[in-house]
């Protein structure tokens, strides 16, 4: 074998290396990132236009969720024959990290699926449909909606980004057979944190060995976000905290004189208790009262049944502040992308969703209470609504009546708060810096890390 | 007594005619002539700790055999009903059934054993044989792709494969493997041929053949180990790989079993444990298998890579 001189097939190589460079540069093709629906251009997409076509319907959940899904789509495509539904879903985390890799390449579904404390990570970056424009065209109907809830979908510029169909709020969940055993039963409406706490007190007396009035709640978010807006304070402010650090300094200290007392779960134990449902130490009956979503009184008594059979939970409201309840909503929603190329369709299948009543009876309110008031009303009627179910409605019910006031999440929230206040509440609970430290510390750090975000 | 006369005796002789002598042992040399005793011990030890080790996995199994709402109650294996109606309910996972996921997976796990098996011994045939302009600066730039972690090249790639409308087919997943993209494998392989000798080439090369007739001739069937670590590797990470299926397969048609089991859990509602553990389990069945089948490769594959 031969070989070719090297300096004749080292200037082959280099020809060949910048005619690959040339054409690279030259070939136009589609740039990623273009928007065929034009929304780029100027024009205010307003949601009007034919029923056809296919449409791309994100969504998380799995079993029971995605059958229901499945069924409201069906119903859909027997009204609009001609246009096809294709689904994505996974579990709730994974859904997240998928659409945010569909964001960066243009290539979210035409139905994503929010949530008021993930909206603003992609409104700022401006991958979402402004919807007003849509619901003035008479496309989207939201008549039904109570004004708070359809709030909750705002962005920062107040624009409304997502059209919220299922509102979820924390409950506290209290082991009424053990509250009774213990002699205090429940909870008083309008009862204050302070009354909350005496209440853990008494509960503990008559409570058996093993069995703690509370788990530790010093390092749940939403229990916090309740306290909050019981002061009457704003959660945020544009981007940065809104609350004082004397807040998280009370509620810090609420919990550390309580867990001083003998009334809760150890630091030790409460961080390592697991994040399903299934197993928090209140569906287990370890402890009598916790901080669980509504929704998740029916898993939670599944739980019960079989491990402590004859058991009963029931969930309460928030502790009331000096302002007013404590509840926050937290809702759930569709929105439509920027790069959607099929808006009519999709404003239709959320027209549909939000006020078809077979839609609404197929659904039932498995992601949170429908935020359509005429759906909720027609599933309270329903004889054969399970008694948790019922409950969990009911108690929406009266949250809504009492005006909750809606959160308006900053970007970046869902990456820093929740884990950088767990990571603070676990520095005082063992011991490792003084609640005033730890507070302080905590507001530096989201300070920080929310406005690095919304530079970005 | 006699042992230490006998030593110190012996040590003394050892001194004065220059040898050097083992150190003294402290718990004399009396050996255990009982070999069933030896035996029973050795195994009740391995026995002990292997249990030990692999107690999550015998919990799961022990949680598939019993009724899903108690499948967190107890750290005890064992149960007083046990049930296979997890397994039912898992294989029928709503519309579509587990088997399907096994087929997917199956599918793309043969496929990127296959590709990378073939591309990579041969990108390493070229480093380890041949030579040709810029091979060190290739060979030092396809090991610093092994420094990028996966994440930096996720984004990028999701756009480059959006633009070829490769999203929703299996193509993402299977076409890089044969592109030689693995450089963990074509180091390990490269390493590996380094070691056999040039003879058997330049032998082959007397007899008139070209290099693609040493590598199927003489490399290739030389190189059994490090292509058995190859595909077993490349086996156990397709499998269990998550992100990937994530991204590209979004249809439910397509999921693999890791997707298949990701769909038993839903952290916003109820999620189904029993069905969960259950297909967990049966999802083991094949790597278990893999790798007793590849386990002779693989022990010589790890052992003489490298060392050289």
């Amino acid at each position: 074998m031969t070989s070719t001189p090297r300096p004749r097939r080292l200037a082959a190589m280099i020809a060949a290396g910048t005619c690959a460079a040339l054409l690279a540069a030259c070939t136009g093709g589609t740039s990623v990132g273009e928007n065929p629906s034009g929304a780029n251009s100027g024009e205010t997409v307003d949601g009007t236009g034919p029923v056809e076509g296919s449409v791309r319907l994100a969504y998380w959940g799995s079993g029971p969720r995605i059958e229901r899904t499945q069924a409201v789509a069906d119903l859909f495509l027997e009204e609009h024959p001609e246009v096809t539904v294709e689904h994505e879903n996974a579990d709730f985390a994974p859904y997240w990290e998928r659409l945010n890799v569909q964001a960066s390449s243009g290539n979210m579904p035409c139905l994503t699926q929010t949530q008021g404390r993930q909206l603003n990570d992609y409104t700022t970056r401006g991958a979402l449909l402004p919807l007003q424009p849509m619901i003035d065209s008479g496309a989207i109907d939201v008549s039904d909606i109570p004004e708070d809830v359809l709030d909750t979908g705002r962005g920062l510029d107040g624009e409304l980004y997502m059209i919220p169909y299922g509102a979820a709020y924390d409950a506290v969940v209290i082991n009424e057979t053990l509250a009774e055993e213990a002699g205090v039963g429940l909870p008083e409406e309008g009862y204050t944190w302070e009354e909350f706490g005496d209440y853990l007190r008494e509960a503990q007396e008559g409570l058996p060995e093993d069995v703690k009035a509370a788990n530790l709640g010093g390092g749940l978010p939403n229990y916090f976000i309740a306290y909050v807006q019981g002061t009457g304070q704003d959660l945020f402010d544009g981007n940065q905290i809104g609350f004082d650090e004397q807040v998280l300094v009370d509620y810090w200290n609420f919990w550390e004189e309580l867990r001083a007392d003998g009334v809760t779960t150890t630091p030790q134990q409460s961080s390592e208790e697991p994040d399903q449902t299934e197993q928090r130490y209140v569906a287990q009956g370890r402890v009598m009262v916790d901080n669980l979503p509504g929704n998740a009184l029916t898993p939670a008594q599944t739980t019960l049944d079989g491990l402590a059979p004859g058991q009963q939970l029931t969930s309460v409201a928030a502790p009331w502040g000096e302002a007013g309840q404590g509840n926050a909503l937290f809702t759930s929603g569709f929105s439509i992308p920027a790069n959607c190329d099929n808006a009519a369709t999709a404003a239709a299948f959320i027209d549909f969703w939000i006020n078809n009543d077979v839609a609404g009876q197929a659904f039932a309110s498995d992601n949170g209470a429908a935020t359509n008031s005429r759906h909720l009303d027609q599933q309270l009627e329903d004889p054969e609504l399970p008694d948790e179910k019922q409950h969990e409605l009911g108690l929406y019910q009266e949250i809504v009546e009492r005006e909750p006031v809606s959160i308006v999440y900053p970007p970046g929230y869902q990456a820093n708060f929740e884990d950088t206040f767990t990571r603070h509440w676990d520095s005082v609970a063992f011991g490792e810096a003084s609640v005033e430290e730890a507070a302080h510390a905590f507001y530096e750090e989201v300070n920080a890390a929310l406005a690095a975000e919304s530079t970005e | 007594m006699t042992a230490t006369a006998t030593s110190t005796d012996r040590a003394a002789r050892d001194h004065s005619a220059g040898r050097s002598r083992p150190p003294r042992q402290i718990f004399g040399r009396r050996v255990v002539r009982n070999r069933l005793l030896v035996g029973l011990v050795r195994h009740a030890t391995l026995i002990a700790v292997l249990t030990i080790v692999l107690y999550p996995l015998l919990w799961m199994v022990g949680a598939s055999l019993r009724p899903g709402n108690e499948a967190f109650g107890t750290l005890n294996f064992l149960t007083s009903n046990p049930t296979l109606e997890n397994y039912r309910e898992g294989w029928n996972f709503g519309q579509l059934n587990f088997s399907r996921f096994f087929l997917n997976s199956l599918a793309v796990t043969t496929l990127c054993v296959i590709g990378n098996v073939v591309a990579c011994s041969m990108a390493a045939y070229s480093f380890a044989r041949l030579n040709f302009p810029f091979k060190r600066i290739m060979f030092a730039l396809m090991l610093g792709t092994m420094l990028l972690p996966y994440h930096v090249t996720m984004v990028p790639q999701y756009v480059l494969f959006n633009e070829l409308a490769w999203i929703n087919t299996i193509l993402p997943l299977t076409v890089p493997k044969f592109l030689a993209t693995d450089a963990f494998f074509i180091f390990l392989m490269v390493q590996f041929i380094r070691t056999l000798p040039r003879d058997l080439d330049d032998a082959a090369l007397l007899d008139g053949c070209g290099h693609v007739g040493i590598f199927f001739r003489v490399v290739i069937p030389l190189s059994l180990p490090a292509l058995g670590t190859t595909a077993l590797f490349t086996f156990i990470n397709t499998w269990n790989d998550f992100l990937g299926p994530l991204l590209y397969l979004n249809r439910p048609e397509l999921w693999t079993v890791t997707l298949g089991l990701n769909g038993f859990l839903d952290a916003t509602g109820e999620s189904a444990f029993g069905p969960l553990f259950a297909m967990a389990t049966l999802s083991l069945a094949p790597v278990v298998g893999f790798f007793l089948v590849a386990q002779k490769l693989l022990v010589e594959g790890i052992a003489t890579t490298g060392l050289k």
